[in-house]
């Protein structure tokens, strides 16, 4: 007997660890293969993606009571339409409504509830894995609540078993319904929260556009001389004063605006002037413009840009500054731009103080190739002591 | 107060200078346009008060007044900056003085009223707090109260022994008061590569590994006769340097 008891044990608990083995595949394993798989079913007939990779989730948050007073209301207006469209249950609409309603509620309040619960979990899935979780949660619910209102039934005495006839119809029917409506619902929640992401990356874009080209550091040096200068040469102030105010009027418009090449110089020349006050004799600019026709148009901010470029990082961090040499000349129908800067000598070629990102020249070469596609080309040489910029754009503006 | 202006902007000096006038009870002894100029005008005319521009060429605020306060009595030392997000937040947390440009008149006043030492403390943890932490392009080493900077892209090898380090270039050598374990987490092994407990050698200047007649190795710099010894701990991760 008494080996017969520790086999038995032996036996229960490798029964128990195989168990265990199983549950723990089906909870690691499966059930998120499963949570994916419907995941991205449901996502097959979503939009498509926005850019991903932000903190808020796209399930609202079932524990607040807005949320839970919409799904009580989307319950209810779906509870009146099951009620005008199927049989009757009893002889009173009225009655049918309130017992219909009843039911959706309960299977709408459970859920959510379900779905408040299982939040701080879902929130740390990826998007599609947990959209394929709450679709299962809610399905399981839909279940044990059709389950519970069949026992509730059977204990008032209103039906004379657990199992009548209509059961499994019943089941069925309360399933199919609840897939249908719950993947509309994931849907609109994921669109909705993909469109709002959209939204706000573009806003974010914005502002990243508009802090590269008004340079914090240029504007509020600038204001310093400025002020400096307001004292000892009021004339010199006024002029930079009125040269910033054109310089700021077009790095706040449209950038699509196509302008003659002698503006864009012109401009050009207006923020050099500028920053010739701060770096005084470190810069020297040794301009070189070819003839163009009076045609010859091009975006608005494509030279400054890469003036800017050059000074930020070819006469700024050199003590003594250098020449930049700027060429424009026209040739086949395309507008050539040569920018070439001087570089400061690493303090060592191991050393890497690694060159700022380009933020500057990547803007300007997304946008002209946004602008021209590959009519356009952009060509970055960069040698141990100087680097250049070479951009080629046709000269009738292409298709904004 | 005795006050030294350093900006790399000569507008922006004159600035200073003119609401300093304004101010009355300070005199400007001094000018310079980078950190290099700070660091010696400040060992030269003795200044109470730097005020120093972060951003310039070459060696930048930040790595002046560090050097600065090497210095047997440093100046104090008040930061102005146009523009630095990540500096004007760690000189927040360290408690240090900036001012912001285009730079108040009371602001510079009541800067000059409170103006206090800066600890070298202070200046490495703003260093660290920065997107990237700049090393030294200097080393500054100290003459008779005097300051003598050394070009970092000089420097051929530190050589410890037990108390100071001797820094050596083509032409010099120089005693500085640092650990070769400071220098070593500075300037990272890409620049200066141990080779010995006591040496830290210039990889820019390593001419060649070789097996001296006894059988150690030994490392062969430009612009040097004698031959550094590599130690039998180090000689593995010389040799993976060298084959890179």
């Amino acid at each position: 007997m008494a080996f017969d008891t520790s086999r038995f044990s032996t036996l229960a608990m490798q029964a128990n660890t195989r168990l265990m083995a199983g549950a723990r595949l089906l909870r690691d394993r499966l059930l998120p293969r499963v949570a994916d798989t419907t995941g991205n079913l449901l996502r097959l007939f979503a939009p498509a993606p926005a850019t991903s990779g932000d903190d808020t989730h796209f399930l609202p948050n079932f524990c607040r009571g807005r949320a839970i007073g919409a799904i009580v209301l989307i319950a209810e207006l779906l509870a009146v339409v099951i009620t005008l469209i199927t049989r009757r249950i009893s002889s009173n609409l009225f009655q049918d409504l309130v017992l219909v309603s009843l039911f959706v509620q309960w299977i709408a309040l459970s859920g959510a509830a379900t779905l408040c619960i299982a939040r701080h979990f879902l929130d740390k899935l990826p998007n599609s894995r947990a959209l394929g979780f709450a679709y299962l949660l809610l399905l399981a619910v839909v279940l044990a609540v059709s389950e519970a209102a069949v026992w509730v039934l059977w204990l008032a005495g209103t039906i004379s078993s657990p199992r009548p006839e209509w059961y499994v119809y019943f089941h069925i029917q309360n399933i199919t319904v609840a897939a249908i409506i719950n993947a509309l619902a994931l849907r609109y929640f994921l669109a909705r929260h993909q469109l709002r992401q959209r939204t706000l990356s573009e806003a974010r874009a914005k502002i990243e556009v508009l802090r590269s080209r008004i340079r914090p550091h240029f504007l509020f040096n600038t204001m310093n001389i400025i002020a400096s200068l307001i004292r000892s040469a009021p004339d010199k102030a006024e002029t930079a004063v009125v040269d910033m105010a054109d310089l700021f009027r077009t790095m706040l418009g449209d950038s699509e605006n196509l302008v003659p090449v002698s503006n864009e110089i012109a401009i050009a020349k207006k923020y050099l002037d500028i920053e010739a006050l701060r770096l005084d004799s470190r810069l020297r600019v040794d301009w070189s413009v070819g003839k163009f026709p009076r045609k010859a148009v091009i975006p608005v901010l494509v030279l400054q840009p890469l003036l800017e470029n050059a000074i930020q990082h070819g006469i700024e961090p050199i003590p003594a500054g250098g020449v930049i040499s700027v060429r424009l000349s026209e040739e086949n129908d395309m507008i050539h731009i040569l920018v070439t800067n001087p570089l400061p000598r690493l303090r060592s070629k191991s050393a890497v103080t690694p060159l700022p990102s380009e933020h500057t020249l990547d803007n300007l070469r997304l946008r002209l190739e946004s602008h021209y596609g590959d009519a356009a080309r952009f060509m970055v040489t960069q040698e141990p002591e100087r680097f250049s910029v070479a951009v080629e754009i046709p000269i009738r503006g292409g298709t904004p | 107060m005795r006050v030294l202006i350093v900006d790399d902007e000569k507008l922006a000096r004159d600035r200073l200078r003119e609401l300093l006038n304004e101010i009355g009870g300070h005199v400007v002894v001094g000018e310079g346009m980078n950190g290099n100029e700070a660091v010696e005008k400040a060992a030269e005319l003795n200044p109470d008060v730097v005020l120093m521009d972060i951003r310039m060429p070459g060696m930048d605020g930040l790595e002046a007044a560090m050097h600065l306060m090497g210095m047997e009595n440093p100046p104090m030392v008040i930061f102005t900056t146009a523009y630095d997000q990540h500096a004007l937040h760690a000189f927040e947390v360290n408690a240090v003085d900036y001012l912001l440009k285009p730079i108040r008149k009371d602001r510079l006043a009541a800067a000059l009223d409170k103006a206090k030492k800066l600890t070298l403390q202070q200046l490495q943890e703003i260093n660290q707090a920065q997107e990237t932490p700049q090393a030294r392009t200097h080393i500054s080493v100290h003459l008779r109260g005097n300051i003598r900077l050394v070009p970092v892209q000089d420097i051929l090898y530190f050589m410890a022994d037990s108390k100071y380090v001797t820094v050596r270039t083509a032409n010099e050598e120089h005693l500085i008061e640092d650990s070769l374990v400071n220098l070593e987490k500075e300037f990272g092994e890409k620049v200066f590569l141990r080779i010995h407990r006591n040496a830290l050698v210039a990889t820019d200047y390593i001419k060649g590994i070789e097996k001296s007649t006894t059988g150690n190795w030994q490392v062969a710099l430009s612009g040097l006769e004698k031959k550094l010894d590599v130690s039998r701990r180090h000689a593995a991760a010389v040799r993976r340097w060298a084959r890179r």
